[in-house]
């Protein structure tokens, strides 16, 4: 079996490289576009992992993974019967793949059938057609198919650590008999975030503070073939001489660490069986260091310059696929004819299986509707998924918890009898509508589970979770490390195996060590899966404030530049409340800004805060103050300077519409237009820089949509394309109601002569010359 | 015999004033310094405050559920 399997990803990987080379393989000539990490001479690491691993175990791989998948595909088939086989061809994709096979590539058996279904499930997702595993919609670096236990692969080096450790996560919390395995090259120990998942699979908490005590199922399995790109890991990129040593630098009983003969499948296989029994007791993490070596270039434009053509022949001679048929002959296991009969099996399989995959009429290309807009549809999944399981059991009565109490004494209208605004301690506040939203959730929905760097004790870093922590168990509300890559990128592993994370990163300037999880995976799976994998993942950021440069950023704007994020910045506490909501009924991925100015505020816009749970759709802007002359739309706290400065001009007989955009992604143009249909004006205020901020977005395509009805082009008033100063030179840098009067009056009605009160005199050209 | 007051301490640049939310001590209490007087609660954290010196509560000055200011005399402990 491992020598066949070994022989099915060679040949593959042969076909691949020979498309790439010669545009031909066996009977097909066709012209492969993607690109081709080969995995030739890794076959036996890949066989020797999946031999020793159920279709419950989830591998997570790299960018070089075709060989994992069939490895564990081809494993799975092996252990499946044919009625789960069936039953799992017939489900993916409505059959369509099957049927392909089926009518191109009969088979005898339902076990050869299978082996088919995924050669051209690979090879079809590879030739972006519609019956690959992904809809065409991952390619070669993304494919997989979760029925098999092949989890995403990546194409992004060490990203699948992270991915992995969530999912481990994840089976913890459900005490699943299974493990995770990040299966990442020896480059990826150069990444910081390989590091970060290291450290969170074995964080000390799962062992001493929470009651299903054990670390985390995941096995980091190294496929170590001694390159990352041109550079040579041992003895020159990295400061380790061994890989397995870094796992002495984690804890006394090193992860478990081994080298392990990567050229040797049943050596492979041996040391995963044992790390994994290590896991399923909760003593891992588990580290191999696979050592084996790649023939293929890194890719095929690879000219090999960083290595010998003697050091290719050196390892030519412990082929693993040779050596191993050459050790099962000796050892009169299989006789020669047997064995050269696998291989012309093999060969003829995969020439039919390419011939299937590339021919247009088999496998046709995705179909992207008649406006052109197929994959779009595909960003996001516009689902909600209701909790099917019981409800969990809190550890106390929440009504006896302090914070709840407190809340049920407040007010949850803002304003007292004479109409003033109350003291953040009488009323409903931001914060609180944050907090009653998130308690519904995770007091009704067992799949939600909140962390960060201070959620527990600490109640998160501004209180909204305050109070929680006597109502929840560890796995369900704990701190994390300061590790931002790891909190994001294992709450997208936990959310793929059908958790719900709700992750803290104390400020929005903290998105940036967490920018490859956040634009790269959570913005990207639900569309490069093709809607068959979902990421419901909550992701709360505090805009800062008096902090300076690093800590008071508002990057709203980054994060709605990159397509398959939700992006949400209430401004009320009802609105939090109403957005958070949906939030986390959502399966997309939610980006939620929170302005640490408005925690404590009070709801000054509806009578009350309803107490129930309710929820206010993503992507509606709301009318906070009606108005006639110039629409103003403001992006989170902006909303209030604009009260201010509405009350300036309605002096001066200048009557302001006030629309809070409240989301940013997905954004319902139809009222602002509505407004600026009406006034001819438009006014956009964000606290974020002014340039590529998503206020210019919206000021473009309001110019688009209402050209014929603006009186002015609308203007943004943001903040300067400089550094956030701090706290006593604030009032200098966010927008102000001076400020905004005077874009107002000058920019949008030309008052002459308009003595401005706000400290924006500068020139936006001759800035613009200097880069500002 | 020594009159010591215990003051809504300071908690921050953003927190101005905070709620009482209970005693743990009646007047004519005996505590020890460092043991907890009183639970406050300020929009993002709730604590107990402790006795600044050992003696016998004399008087509690604000009642519970009442918001105070950052510096207000609480209590008075005589030593």
């Amino acid at each position: 079996m491992a020598l066949r399997h070994m022989m099915v990803i060679r040949a593959f990987e042969s076909g691949v490289a020979s498309l790439k080379s010669k545009g031909s393989y066996g009977d097909l000539t066709y012209a492969y576009k993607g690109p081709a990490h080969l995995s030739i001479g890794q076959e036996a690491a890949a066989v020797g992992a999946a031999m020793a691993l159920t279709p419950e175990d989830h591998i997570f791989g790299s960018h070089r993974s075709h060989g994992e998948f069939l490895a564990k595909g081809l494993a799975a088939i092996q252990r499946l019967g044919d009625n789960a086989l069936t039953t799992i061809m017939e489900a993916h994709g409505n059959g369509a793949l099957l049927r392909t096979v089926e009518t191109h590539l009969a088979e005898e058996t339902e076990h050869g059938l299978a082996e088919n279904f995924l050669l051209v499930g690979l090879l079809a997702e590879m030739f972006m057609r519609e019956i690959g595993f992904n809809g065409g919609m991952g390619g070669s670096m993304h494919a997989f198919f979760t029925p098999f236990g092949a989890y995403p692969n990546n194409a992004i080096v060490g990203a699948s650590a992270g991915i992995a450790t969530g999912a481990g996560l994840w089976m913890k919390s459900e005490g699943r008999d299974c493990i995770a395995v990040s299966m990442v090259g020896d480059g990826a120990t150069g990444c910081g975030p390989v590091w970060e998942a290291l450290n969170f699979a074995g964080m000390a908490q799962f062992e001493r503070l929470w009651d299903n005590a054990g670390f985390l199922p995941v096995l980091f399995f190294f496929t170590n073939n001694f390159y990352a790109m041109g550079g040579q890991t041992n003895g020159e990129t990295m400061s380790w001489d061994r890989l397995a040593r870094i796992g002495a630098g984690l804890r006394d009983d090193a992860f478990h660490a081994e080298t392990v003969d990567g050229t040797n499948p049943l050596a492979v296989a041996d040391a995963v069986e044992r790390k994994r029994h290590v896991l399923l007791e909760g003593k891992g993490p588990a580290i191999l260091d696979v050592e084996c070596y790649r023939f293929s270039g890194h890719s095929t434009t690879d000219v090999n310059a960083y290595r010998t053509k003697d050091e290719i022949a050196a390892w030519g001679a412990v082929d693993p696929i040779r050596t191993y048929r050459d050790s099962l002959v000796s050892e009169g296991i299989l006789d020669t004819a047997a064995a050269d009969a696998i291989q012309s099996e093999v060969d003829a399989r995969m020439n039919a299986v390419f011939m299937a995959a590339a021919d247009p009429e088999t496998a046709p290309p995705p179909r992207l509707g008649i406006d052109g807009a197929g994959i779009g549809r595909k960003m996001f999944a516009g689902s909600e998924t209701p909790s099917d399981g019981p409800a969990p059991e809190p550890l106390s009565d929440p009504e006896k918890v302090a914070r709840i109490r407190q809340n049920a004494r407040k007010s949850r209208g803002g304003r007292d009898a004479n109409g003033e605004p109350l003291s953040p301690l009488k009323a409903i506040t931001l914060r609180d509508g944050l907090f009653e939203a998130i308690l519904h959730a995770a007091l009704t929905d067992s799949r939600v589970i909140i962390y960060g760097e201070e959620c527990r004790e600490w109640g998160g870093a501004f209180g909204v979770y305050r109070g929680l922590a006597d109502l929840l168990p560890h796995d369900r509300v704990f701190n994390a490390p300061i590790s931002e890559a790891a909190i994001v990128s294992t709450a997208i592993g936990a959310a793929m195996e059908g958790g719900r994370p709700v992750v803290e990163l104390m400020y929005a300037d903290f998105i940036g060590r967490a920018g490859d999880e956040l634009f790269n995976q959570l913005a990207k799976w639900q569309a490069m899966s093709n809607g068959l994998l979902s990421v419901p993942v909550v992701v709360r950021c505090s805009v800062g404030s008096k902090y300076g440069a690093q800590h008071s950023q508002d990057w709203s704007g980054l994060a709605a530049h990159v397509p398959g994020l939700k992006i949400i910045y209430p401004a009320t506490p009802r609105d939090a409340k109403g957005l958070m909501a949906s939030a986390l009924a959502s399966d997309d991925p939610v980006i939620v800004f929170e302005s640490q100015r408005l925690y404590d505020q009070v709801e000054l816009f509806k009578d009350e805060v309803p107490e129930g749970n309710y929820k206010i759709p993503i992507g509606a802007p709301d009318i906070k103050r009606a108005g006639s002359d110039v629409t103003v739309l403001t992006i989170g706290p902006t909303l209030y300077p604009a009260l201010e400065a509405a009350d300036l001009l309605a002096g001066r007989g200048v009557s302001l519409e006030i629309i809070d955009a409240r989301s940013l992604v997905p954004f319902d143009y139809g009222q602002v237009l509505e407004s600026v249909t009406k006034t001819g004006r438009l006014l956009l205020v964000t606290e974020a820089c002014e340039r590529g901020s998503f206020a210019m977005t919206l000021a473009s395509n309001v110019t688009r949509f209402a050209f014929g009805a603006l009186k002015a082009p609308p203007r943004v008033l943001g903040s300067p394309n400089w550094i956030v100063p701090g706290a006593d030179l604030e009032h200098g840098y966010f927008p102000q109601p001076f400020d905004i009067e005077d874009a107002i009056l000058t920019d949008l009605m030309g008052v002459a002569g308009h003595d401005r009160k706000g400290s924006r005199r500068w020139d936006d050209l001759a800035l613009a010359r200097s880069g500002l | 015999m020594a009159r010591v007051e215990l003051r809504m301490p300071e908690l921050g640049n953003e927190i101005t004033e905070a709620m009482i939310d209970a005693f743990l001590k009646d007047v004519g209490d005996e505590v020890s310094e460092g043991e907890e007087i009183v639970t406050i609660t300020t929009p993002k954290v709730t604590m107990d405050l402790e006795a600044p010196a050992s003696g016998t509560v004399l008087e509690l000055l604000v009642e519970e559920d009442e918001i105070v200011a950052v510096g207000t005399v609480l209590a008075v402990i005589e030593t």
